[in-house]
């Protein structure tokens, strides 16, 4: 069944490399232009700069071109950097993953037990307070909420830094790239406290919306849960009341959540862009954004790959949770 | 057990806190693209690959064209130049700097598909240079295709690499490694993030980290932090906030991209002078240099900027005189008043809206047409439709030489000449100043065709805005350059 799955991979993949190259290609602009445009560059250079990149070949003989080599793993060069597309993405990924694993448990660790306690809680002061947390969570810029906490921690009280994953002098070894992990395989204390500081203000910004919405729907499922007959049925049975809420109630309660955590999680890959922006974050998101304005084509085409593959992974992993939560559903 | 951690949490907090008295920071907008010299175009990368390799020639005090890696230059006759190179030169691996290096890294750059079958997208920087040779070890000579009197000074925009090293590592290692003979060297490049920098040689500093900073209010905090010492493209909003601060303060100095509105010469209303003229004195650009540039730019009358050679201080000024431009336009048919569009990308989106607003209570009506960068660049080059009305756009300048503004911008089918303008004597006199190699006639020839430009008014000429920097009180030793070098040789942080 998951195999099966897997294989549905392989149309989304072909259908993802038509249509962000089709979009590109209708997309005005020259990368050859943009890279020499601030230069004032001359037109035999452009000429020159469009040949290397092979932009002289007509937009079917480049298609082609780049599915044939993405089929052997050659995925073409970053027309900017002149690099393989790969190492050039691969340098950025581990920040991205970083930061996103971060603001996923960052937000299950807020939205989880403050929704409980909202549901249980319903009309309390929890309930209302949570009811207008998740409505500013929702409403409040990322971009603008970030440098609000940037102002007030690493400003004003100077507790945390202002930018980056991590301070030279506390680079641990590279082993994966996930810093904090590098720091605990090296075993160095600093590194890891280091790493996380840098990474408290970033992860909040990016958690925030999804914290909102998780909370609002484990609020308004544990509700719905807590008025069903079983429930009702397991108290009479004389269930202790957190037996009730947590083994019973709960895990119901969660199903829900669960489909909003993995749409919400395909979300987070997006608001990198932003967070990576206000934190000076090396990830993906602002290499992707910055690829876009440049029309680097390759670094797009294989980035949005990438996502598209994160992304139906990422609901595979949230379809056997639910199956595993509710055992009447089955793949 | 609990304490124990909390105590040693605390130590590392605190660590991790203090700064280390010889190292210094800076907030950069970009990261760079590549660390080959030979591999990109972007000023930004060059700003930040000249902290670790060194020109032939460089810009010293007054912009004045210095010899770097060179000890000094001789030119033979208009074609050719022969460079000595100094002795004490070495790269960061401890090798001397020799001729064979200067002449693989010019050769490199010059030669079609030199680059892993790529061409250098710099080569075109070195207009017509034809051949690089090696006389003796530390003498290289440059022969030119035709007379370029800014040959030294288009020198300063090329980085010399090592051979061996460029051999041994290849464009793939030249691109994440590094081996150049500037005052620093790299211990760690951390794409997107920073580059950690150490001192070469005697210097007060010993760490210099480059922290990107994409974000412009992000950029100013970590100033205001201490985070780091200098910040480049600092907000003019934010200058009185850095300026009230009592550890930072602004440091500014005259950039090199002038800023116009490239009227469309080529067809009504701004085919006819005397509207094009109406255009430059309706609008008053001193008001927003004062209000929206918070008096940070120098208003201009032409194209140069006033540290560019040739630059003519006499031009007459199209004061702001309302009066004036009604009549001219009354005089062209006009006396209604134009509807045309303005022109502009989303970064421009709030000054051409600014220009608007002070074209139309003039009596020329100015709508703001907002697009995408790229596409509206497209509209407006040389071989695009042009058929818009008026664009908001600039030229920057970093030879300081009308060359590079003048002749692109607005000799006739210049590759930047976005108006579409055209003056036969204008393109005799710059035709003559490009080969001109006796710099007394070169500067009256660059002056005569400024006084014409002027009179013909292809473009309201706006102004020259500076380049802000913020830089933190405990720094001495940096003084901001027109060309966006950081120059940190001698930068110091107490």
């Amino acid at each position: 069944m998951i195999l099966r799955r897997l294989l549905h991979l392989i149309p989304v993949l072909l259908g993802v490399t038509v249509i962000t190259f089709l979009m590109m290609s209708a997309t005005p602009g020259d990368p050859a232009e943009i890279m020499l445009a601030g230069q004032n560059a001359s037109a035999e250079q452009v000429a020159s700069l469009r040949h290397d990149m092979g932009l002289d070949q007509p937009a079917a003989a480049r298609f082609v071109h780049f599915i044939g080599h993405a089929l052997e793993g050659d995925f073409g060069q970053s027309l900017f950097q002149r690099r393989p597309v790969v190492s050039v993405i691969g340098e950025r990924l581990p920040a991205t993953i970083e930061l996103s694993v971060a603001a996923l448990v960052m937000s299950l660790l807020v939205a989880i037990p403050l929704g409980v306690l909202a549901g249980v809680n319903q009309h309390g002061i929890v309930d209302r307070l949570a009811t207008i947390g998740s409505l500013l969570g929702v409403s409040m810029p990322g971009f603008w909420f970030g440098i609000l906490l940037l102002i007030l921690f690493a400003v004003r009280l100077r507790w945390l830094p202002v930018s980056g994953e991590i301070d030279f002098s506390a680079l641990p070894p590279h082993v994966t790239g996930l810093l904090l992990i590098d720091a605990m395989l090296a075993g160095s204390w600093r590194s890891f406290v280091d790493a996380l500081r840098h990474l408290v203000l970033p992860a909040i910004t990016l958690s925030l919306p999804m914290a909102a919405v998780l909370t609002a729907v484990v609020r308004a499922s544990m509700q719905e849960v807590l008025r069903r007959p079983f429930v009702s049925f397991a108290r009479a049975k004389g269930v202790p009341e957190w037996r009730v809420l947590i083994r019973h109630a709960l895990r119901n309660a969660l199903l829900p959540a669960i489909s909003v955590a993995a749409l919400e999680t395909g979300s987070l890959l997006g608001g990198n862009m932003i967070v990576e922006t206000v934190f000076g974050w090396p990830g993906l998101g602002r290499l992707v954004v910055e690829s876009i304005f440049q029309r680097n084509y390759p670094l797009v085409q294989v980035a949005v790959l990438l996502y598209a593959v994160t992304y139906v992974l990422i609901n595979l992993a949230a379809d056997l949770l639910y199956m595993a939560l509710n055992p009447r559903v089955r793949l | 057990m609990t304490t124990r951690l909390l105590a040693l949490a605390a130590a590392g907090i605190l660590l991790s806190c203090s700064a280390r008295a010889a190292d210094m920071a800076i907030g950069f907008t970009v990261d760079a693209v590549t660390l080959d010299p030979g591999n990109y175009r972007a000023r930004d990368t060059e700003t930040l690959l000249r902290l670790m390799y060194d020109g032939m020639t460089t810009h010293g005090p007054g912009m004045k064209v210095v010899p770097e890696l060179a000890s000094r230059w001789q030119q033979r006759d208009s074609l050719t130049y022969d460079f000595t190179l100094r002795k004490d030169a070495k790269w960061h691996d401890g090798s001397a700097v020799v001729a064979d290096d200067v002449v693989f890294t010019f050769t490199r750059l010059m030669t079609p598909g030199a680059i892993n079958g790529q061409t250098s997208p710099r080569k075109d920087l070195l207009g017509p240079l034809k051949s690089v040779q090696k006389l003796d070890e530390n003498t290289v000579r440059f022969v030119l295709d035709k007379p370029w009197p800014v040959f030294p000074t288009m020198l300063t925009f090329q980085e010399v690499i090592p051979k061996a090293f460029a051999e041994k590592v290849g464009a793939a290692g030249l691109a994440t490694q590094e081996n150049g003979s500037g005052p620093f060297r790299l211990l760690e490049w951390r794409r997107g993030e920073q580059l950690v920098l150490q001192r070469v040689g005697s210097g007060c500093i010993d760490h210099l980290i480059v922290k990107i900073l994409p974000e412009n209010a992000s950029r100013v905090a970590a100033l205001l932090a201490g985070d780091v010492d200098i910040v480049n493209e600092l907000p003019v909003d934010s200058i009185r906030q850095v300026e009230a601060n009592s550890n930072t303060k602004v440091a500014a100095v005259n950039g090199t991209r002038s800023f116009f509105v490239a009227l469309n010469n080529t067809k009504p209303p701004f085919n006819d002078v005397r509207v094009r003229q109406a255009a430059n004195y309706a609008l008053n650009k001193q008001l927003i240099i004062d209000r929206i540039l918070r008096g940070r730019a120098t208003a201009l009358n032409g194209v140069l900027s006033p540290d560019t050679f040739g630059f003519d201080a006499s031009l007459p000024a199209y004061g702001y005189d309302v009066a004036k431009a009604k009549a001219l336009l009354a005089a062209a048919g006009h006396s209604d008043g134009i509807d045309v569009t303005l022109d502009t990308d989303g970064a421009g989106k709030d000054m051409a809206e600014a220009v608007a607003t002070l074209l139309t209570q003039a009596g020329i009506r100015t709508k703001v047409a907002v697009g995408e960068g790229t596409q509206v660049r497209a509209k407006w080059l040389t071989k695009g439709t042009r058929e818009g009305d008026m664009w908001l756009s600039s030229w920057g300048n970093g030879s300081l030489d009308p060359i590079d503004i003048f002749d692109p911008t607005l000799h006739t089918g210049g590759r930047g000449n976005s108006s579409g303008y055209s003056n036969p004597e204008v393109d005799r006199l710059l035709d003559a100043a490009d080969t001109e190699t006796d710099q007394e006639k070169r500067l009256d020839e660059y002056k005569q065709a400024q006084m014409l430009v002027n009179r013909d008014a292809p473009w309201i000429f706006l102004w020259l805005p500076q380049d802000i920097y913020g830089v933190s009180a405990r720094l001495t030793g940096f003084t901001p350059s027109p060309d966006g070098r950081l120059n940190l040789q001698d930068a110091c942080v107490k």
